[in-house]
């Protein structure tokens, strides 16, 4: 008992220590501390040491599950100095008046960020709030051993319907792009606060769910697909780029009727208590280093103009992997916009597909 | 006297301020609709009405409360003879089985919960087991079975350490009496041993079927996002669906038929260990629920 009393100090002692050395280093940011809030596994380590490396500041990181989840504790009055939430909820995030404007003056980045995605922010024109930090597309993900490839290009996502794949699919856990899929298949916006055509997509979806015995899972998703557990998914193009890197067989695809394009940024909340360091962090997870590490570890597509081309150019580290570069040139490709309205129609609306899909 | 009391102030406000507190609000938010403004609110019963008119909902509950009632049964059935067992190793052992049953409490129910995501998966232990006797590709977890295990394995120590600290209370010399007087073991166990151990099957009974059916994250790690039990439901009231006042109605609901249970098992309790003598005529049902007959006139009145 002594010898494990005995040990439990010396790791105690050893982690305090560790955390007195990483905080040397110099510059007027010194002993001051980052909070950043991002998604899970969205972050290199050495970028976050590389930051503090530089500034000599701290950063402390906290993870939310979903953009619902981190939304509930920075409405709450969590203070953080950097958000990295999803488009629609920026724009939600902005209406709330959650967030403040950035100091361009201080910002030393944008030149740097690809010109076509910043034409794609229609949230935020102008970049008053927000800084991309990656982006990327929804589409299906697929075993071409399994799955024929004139049944993906034909049907899109109505191939989830298809009962030749019956019992080989996953749907994803996120009402937004579930409704997604079913709203482009019938052809309309997945923007729509219509609720007879909200409703049509959730005839579709139960009918998926009814009939074709998916699996719904989140993240666990990446690691089936990468083994190819079952032959259909929906997926992130970020998450494609790393399953195609596992698994030889694996193929993306958007369908021509149009996807969803998204883009998480960086925002200052307006509690935020260091704004300058704030600033500092996204000029430096932009510049062209930072985001070439990030996003060879990550796999998500750069803002970084540069780092995209080296990427996915001759001899980058995806070379030939369509999943890293996002569609642009498709018309009916759509960014998420925030509505009250139909965010609560789907939410409603998928909790009873997925009580559905327990009952089948 | 009186000094002592005053003593208890702080308590008494903590409790009223960690306990009585939220569940006020639990009840306030229940009742209301949140109006257009922040601080408007509308007394409504519409929240009950939708969850009672909805057959998936009440599916739903069903189904949790029928999983939450398969937990407690095995966990009675396989932590009894193992309490049996320790109570009745000599002392240096039972300190230890007791220690054995307790350490993996230490650990994070969340982290112990992932472990067994490994275990049950496609190519975890279990289903390499299962490969040895050639049954190929079995996959437990994401189904209704790797939740039950999921539950079981984390909620079967308190059912032992309950029913393990009543046998151990009861006095030896009732069944040395027993012996001496002509009755042989299985009369011993019976009519001495399983009565006075039934205080600890029910409170082991509260400790595993109140948990168990408001559990939400075993059925989300083990269950996929296909197995939706009514913690899950709540859960995703709050935090997906931004529903609070729905959300809070449901809780409700959970909390009285939980209070409910309970009062049922205590009953149970006060029959088998013989407080109160049953009435032979009544039915079993009758016995749990007093003046059930009176009740069931009251309500078709209002």
């Amino acid at each position: 008992m002594k010898k494990l009393i005995t040990m439990m100090l010396v790791a105690v002692l050893a982690v305090m220590c560790a955390a007195c050395s990483g905080s040397s280093g110099s510059g007027k940011y010194e002993g001051q501390t980052l909070h950043l809030y991002n998604a899970g596994e969205y972050i290199e380590d050495d970028v976050i040491k590389g930051f503090e490396k530089r500034t000599g500041a701290n950063i402390v990181l906290d993870i939310f599950e979903s953009n619902e989840q981190m939304y509930i504790k920075v409405a709450n009055g969590d203070a953080y100095d950097i958000l990295i939430p999803s488009d629609y909820m920026i724009e939600r995030l902005m209406q709330e008046e959650l967030l403040q404007p950035l100091q361009k003056e201080k910002l030393t980045c944008i030149k740097d960020i690809d010109p076509d995605l910043l034409a794609r922010m229609d949230f935020d024109p102008g970049q008053q709030y927000a800084i991309p930090y990656f982006w990327g597309t929804v589409g299906i993900i697929y075993d071409t051993r399994v799955v024929d490839e004139n049944d993906v290009v034909n049907e899109g996502y109505g191939i989830f319907a298809n009962p030749k794949y019956k019992g080989d699919i996953y749907l994803y856990d996120s009402e937004r792009d579930m409704f997604m899929t079913a709203l482009k298949e019938l052809g309309y916006s997945m923007n729509t606060e219509s609720e007879a055509e909200l409703n049509e997509a959730y005839e579709l979806l139960l009918n998926i769910v009814n009939t074709m015995e998916p699996e719904i899972v989140t993240d666990e998703i990446i690691d089936n697909m990468a083994q190819a557990r079952k032959a259909l998914g929906i997926m992130y193009s970020g998450e494609a780029v790393y399953v195609m890197s596992e698994n030889e067989n694996m193929a993306f695809y958007m369908p021509d009727y149009g996807t969803n394009i998204w883009m998480d940024c960086m925002v200052i909340p307006k509690n935020a208590e260091h704004v300058d360091l704030a600033h500092e962090f996204i000029n430096y997870v932009s510049e062209y280093e930072a985001a070439s590490i990030n996003s060879k570890g990550i796999g998500y597509t750069s803002p970084n103009l540069k780092v995209k081309k080296e990427l996915s150019g001759n001899g980058g580290e995806y070379e030939g992997v369509d999943a890293y570069i996002p569609r642009m040139d498709n018309a009916n490709d759509e960014v998420f916009h925030y509505s009250e309205k139909a965010r609560k129609i789907m939410a409603e609306l998928w909790a009873k597909v997925k009580i559905a899909a327990s009952n089948a | 006297m009186k000094k002592l009391s005053d003593l208890a102030i702080p308590y008494i406000v903590w409790a009223v301020i960690m306990i009585a507190l939220p569940m006020l609000l639990l009840v306030f938010y229940a009742f209301t609709n949140s109006g257009s403004g922040t601080l408007t609110f509308r007394f409504t019963l519409e929240h009950f009405r939708k969850f009672f008119t909805d057959p998936d909902f009440l599916k739903v509950m069903w189904r949790s409360i029928v999983i939450a009632l398969k937990t407690t049964v095995l966990c009675i059935i396989i932590g009894y003879p193992v309490a049996y067992f320790i109570a009745n190793s000599d002392d240096k052992t039972r300190g230890m089985l007791v220690l054995i049953i307790t350490i993996p409490m230490w650990i994070n129910m969340l982290v112990r919960t992932y472990a067994w995501i490994g275990i049950l998966s496609k190519d975890g232990i279990v289903s390499r087991f299962f490969a040895l006797f050639g049954a190929k590709d079995v996959e437990i977890l994401y189904t209704e079975t790797a939740v039950l295990i999921g539950m079981i394995y984390n909620f079967l120590p308190f059912m032992i350490l309950q029913i393990n600290t009543s046998l151990c209370k009861m006095d030896p010399m009732l069944l040395e009496a027993g012996n001496d007087l002509g009755a042989n073991a299985a009369q011993r166990f019976l009519k001495i041993t399983l009565p006075l151990s039934i205080p600890g099957v029910v409170s082991g009974i509260s400790l595993v079927f109140l948990p168990a059916v408001s559990s939400f994250f075993i059925p989300k790690l083990l269950g996929g996002g296909s197995y939706f039990l009514i913690g899950n439901f709540i859960e995703n009231q709050f935090i997906t669906v931004g529903e609070w006042n729905f959300g809070a109605a449901i809780s409700m609901i959970m909390a009285v038929i939980m209070m409910l249970s309970m009062y049922i098992v205590r009953r149970g309790e006060d029959i088998a260990s013989g407080n109160v003598k049953p009435d032979a005529k009544k039915t079993l049902f009758q016995r749990l629920i007093p003046d059930s007959k009176k009740a069931g006139a009251d309500e078709r009145r209002i």
